[in-house]
């Protein structure tokens, strides 16, 4: 084995400062920029309801009292950055950056938006209807209808099973309806803002104070947490009919443990082997020796409420049925079997290697930092994850397979063309079809 | 704001057998980025060929000389690295970014594949049908697939080079021998045909010694001449409809041409600022004009370039497009009523400093998040030396940039508002409802 020059763990501010912000900071000095990403976890309310949230992303950098849309996207510009804000699962990310000498006057104008978006009426009622038409062209993509459908199928009746919004609701949120729930949106208390970049932890922590004291004098009492992911109800096969498709996005899902589980390091070993790398055994099945798909994969999505393991290809329509016997195939003979030694050590070093070229970059680690703050995972992890994948056994590893990789324990869904793959997908397994 | 000037130290040598070598050290993290970009792409394949660069692409990791099938991708992951391809109008790019101490087992899988893929007819015929299915998740199965990045140069220029679509017709690719794949290698993957660039952790002289051990061996033969492509420019506008049943809304693109990247860069850089005094960011004047004041467009956004490559990355002739996505109670006739409308006014009363200084600024902190990555910058590096022949070049382009002038924006608006525009309209499905 290689040896991989031992880098120490940089200082790391991890603390919560006024207002019930959580601050995380890293001193990144490799280029001379700054990376500040906001990420603030919504309750349970505004996750099922989440036109206005959505809406929100959009508009509220739609005016302050001295800046319109165009002159704040200006402002952020003429600092070497940009400022945009965005919705996914349950957390709303304000996503800034810019070079690190113009920290202070970002951080003004973060602040700024904090305290003072206006969300014209006008600019609101533009906002929602192109959100509306953005939603449409989303919902047209065949992995975004598939992924929906996958979320209903997993959660139940849990705030992650809610669809994305439909244009109707959408198009009735109004200016004022934005207005009422910037403050829960935006409550510093239990957000969390990681500044990664060219600039001291010392002098991040004294700029967040003086800089956004405002905002942080504002606090609410924080979001309410989510309840905890529903186990997934295993079995069967779920096809939703896509007419014409000339594929099918098969698609499998199941209960993984979080990352402060410690059984993660080890699941995340099995994960790679069976399908989170390239040489993985999917990619070498699927892909390399039958030619179904293009870049079938399996990866752990973790969320505040719980962490889920999803395998995912497109594949061939005329193939569907021959992909999933051969998906559900690896994914038992990991769990019954295990993995080799040799498939051990190469996932092991694939998983240090490729987490310090992820966090390399300074856009890299602060991503990284926002993904374990906004599932509840402590900061110092991070730095912690090639020691925990170090640590994981053989034994670790095959226990970590049975109990979560093992096809017994998945829910399976199919968006295709039913007349095409229904009648062969019947023939492994029952299927459901859900009405629209 | 003036952010301070780059630090990128370089190191350039060319090997005997001719392959460009440049090296970028710089210690900030303990990993090195690999990238050998050869100078092929979709414009050099054979008629009947269409597709086969990037197929070809493919095949160089199913193994060679010393390299079994999966091998490659075994032995990168194995030490701790990512890797992956990409081919584009005129190169064909392969990277790794892994931790430094396996920069010689990187350089000796590079060599390996440079020296002789080991192209069978099983390899071909299974990644004929991986490509297919690439094709279809990211064309055939999808909304807008293909738009504008195929459609727009089929519409816009006339010679098969520029015109023919990159991916490839499933007619083609199926068509393709190993006899093909051995005779594409000789004549394009010959040492002074690629640039080998290595950024990161590492020491230039080693770098070198490592290259001339690995790669100095590999005969010497002649490169052909890349080019030149270029075409006269329509005489008149251009217009094609494509019906696309899974769209849920319209979209149209409008093509214009640009200065030549690389013989005219300066002249070049000025429709490049252009673009992003019209269409890039909220800022932006057709953003802010069609987007935030009249709320008649979903998407806008003007870049320049084909087939998703970088204009910088490519030979002439470029394109200069403007993307929109629009509602259905708007026409595209309007819509491109009043792009035009804009550009006109760009090039009568020109831009104002300070929309230049927001560009600027802009590209330079675009710049500086760009060769933050390893593998990014190795990327960079590789594609300027084949292409301009000077990955100094990577440097000296947030200064080129900044010293354009106003009076140079508005002379490319102005040439841009007197061209016959080639323009693709999406049209979705009859009932607007995609299934």
């Amino acid at each position: 084995m290689r040896a991989v020059r031992r880098v120490a763990a940089p200082r790391l501010l991890d603390e919560t400062v006024d207002g019930g912000l959580h601050l995380v900071a890293v001193r990144r000095p490799s280029v001379p920029m700054v990376e500040v990403r906001l990420c603030v976890p919504l309750g349970a309310g505004l996750v099922r309801h989440a036109a206005g949230p959505l809406v929100l992303t959009g508009a509220v950098t739609a005016g302050t009292a001295h800046h319109d849309r165009a002159s704040l996207a200006d402002a952020f510009e003429r600092l070497g950055g940009a400022l945009d804000a965005a919705l996914d699962d349950d957390v709303v990310t304000l996503h800034a950056f810019g070079l690190a000498t113009a920290l202070p006057t970002l951080l003004d104008l973060v602040n700024e938006v904090l305290t003072g978006a206006t969300y014209p009426a006008d600019e609101v009622r533009a906002e929602r209807d192109r959100t509306a038409d953005e939603v449409i062209m989303d919902l047209s993509r065949p992995e975004v209808q598939a992924g929906e459908a996958l979320r209903a199928r997993l959660y139940g009746h849990h705030p992650y099973a809610t669809p994305t919004p439909r244009p109707e609701a959408l198009r009735r949120v109004s200016a004022a309806g934005l207005r009422a729930i910037h403050p829960r949106v935006f409550d510093p208390r239990g957000a969390h803002l990681i500044v990664v970049g060219d600039v001291s932890t010392a002098r991040v922590a004294r700029l967040v104070a003086e800089r956004l004291g405002p905002w942080l004098a504002g606090a609410g009492a924080g979001a309410t947490p989510l309840a905890p992911l529903p186990p997934v109800t295993p079995g069967g096969i779920e096809l939703h009919d896509r007419p014409g498709a000339l594929q099918s996005n098969v698609l499998v899902g199941a209960n993984a443990p979080r990352r402060t589980d410690p059984q993660w390091p080890a699941t995340a070993l099995a994960n790679l082997v069976v399908g989170g790398m390239f040489t993985s055994r999917l990619v070498e099945n699927l892909r390399e020796r039958h030619g179904y798909t293009y870049s079938p994969h399996s990866d752990v999505h973790h969320g505040r409420p719980g962490s889920t393991l999803i395998v995912a290809a497109e594949v061939g329509s005329s193939v569907t049925a021959a992909a999933l016997v051969e998906l559900r195939y690896e994914l038992g003979r990991v769990a019954a079997l295990g993995v080799s030694e040799e498939e051990l050590e190469g996932a092991r070093r694939y998983a240090i290697g490729s987490y310090l070229i992820r966090t390399s970059t300074q856009r890299g680690l602060a991503a990284t930092l926002a993904a374990y703050a906004t599932s509840d995972t402590p900061a110092s992890l991070v730095f912690e994850h090639p020691a925990r994948i170090t640590r994981a056994t053989l034994e670790d590893v095959n226990a970590a397979a049975r109990e979560h990789l093992g096809p017994g324990s998945m829910a399976t869904l199919v968006v295709g063309d039913v007349d095409v793959v229904g009648p062969a997908l019947r023939a492994l397994d029952e299927v459901t079809t859900p009405s629209a | 704001m003036a952010p301070r000037a780059s630090r990128l130290t370089l190191e350039r040598t060319v090997l005997a057998n001719g392959l460009r070598v440049v090296v970028a050290p710089d210690h900030a993290s303990p990993l090195v980025g690999v990238a050998v970009v050869y100078d092929v792409g979709f414009r050099s394949e054979p008629p009947g060929r269409t597709g086969f660069a990037h197929l070809f692409e493919h095949l160089m990791f199913q193994g060679s000389a010393h390299v079994a099938k999966m091998e490659h991708a075994r032995l990168v992951e194995g030490a701790g690295g990512v890797f992956n391809g990409n081919t584009r109008s005129d190169l064909t790019t392969y990277y790794e970014a892994l931790p430094a101490g396996a920069l010689d087992l990187a350089l000796w899988l590079e060599a390996d594949r440079m020296g002789a893929p080991a192209v069978t007819e099983e390899n071909l015929a299974n990644q004929i049908a991986v490509v297919e299915e690439e094709i279809k998740v990211n064309v055939l199965n999808q909304p807008y697939g293909g738009f504008p990045w195929i459609s727009l140069p089929e519409l816009a220029f006339d010679t098969y080079p520029n015109a023919h679509n990159g991916y490839g017709d499933f007619t083609h690719l199926e068509r393709a021998s190993v006899a093909d794949a051995v005779a594409f290698h000789a004549r394009y993957y010959a040492p002074s045909n690629a640039t080998l660039a290595v950024a990161g952790d590492c020491d230039p002289d080693q770098v070198v010694a490592l290259a001339e051990r690995y790669f100095g061996p590999i005969a010497s033969r002649r490169a052909p001449v890349a080019g030149p492509w270029g075409e006269p420019a329509p005489r008149e506008e251009r217009r094609r409809v494509i019906d696309d049943p899974l769209a849920p809304q319209p979209a149209f693109a409008l093509g214009y041409r640009t200065p030549d990247p690389v013989g005219d860069l300066t002249h070049h850089l000025a429709y490049v600022a252009a673009a992003s005094v019209l269409g890039d960011g909220d800022a932006s004047r057709l953003r802010e004009r069609l987007m935030h004041h009249d709320h008649a467009v979903t998407d806008l956004g003007c870049s320049i370039g084909v087939f998703g490559g970088d204009s910088l990355m490519m030979r002439d002739p470029a394109l200069f497009q403007v993307v929109v996505y629009h509602p259905d109670d708007v026409t595209a006739d309007e819509l491109a009523a009043t792009v035009h409308e804009e550009i006109a006014r760009l090039g009568d009363d020109g831009c104002r400093v300070d929309e230049l200084e927001r560009v600027t600024a802009a590209f330079a902190g675009g710049f500086w998040q760009g060769v933050d990555s390893v593998n990014e910058r190795a990327i960079m590096l590789a594609s300027l030396e084949t292409i301009h022949g000077d990955a100094g070049l990577l440097d000296e382009l947030p200064g080129l940039l900044g010293a354009i002038t106003p009076a140079a924006v508005a002379a490319a608006a102005a040439d841009l508002a007197s061209q016959p525009v080639a323009r693709v309209e999406i049209h979705p499905a009859p009932d607007g409802e995609a299934t």
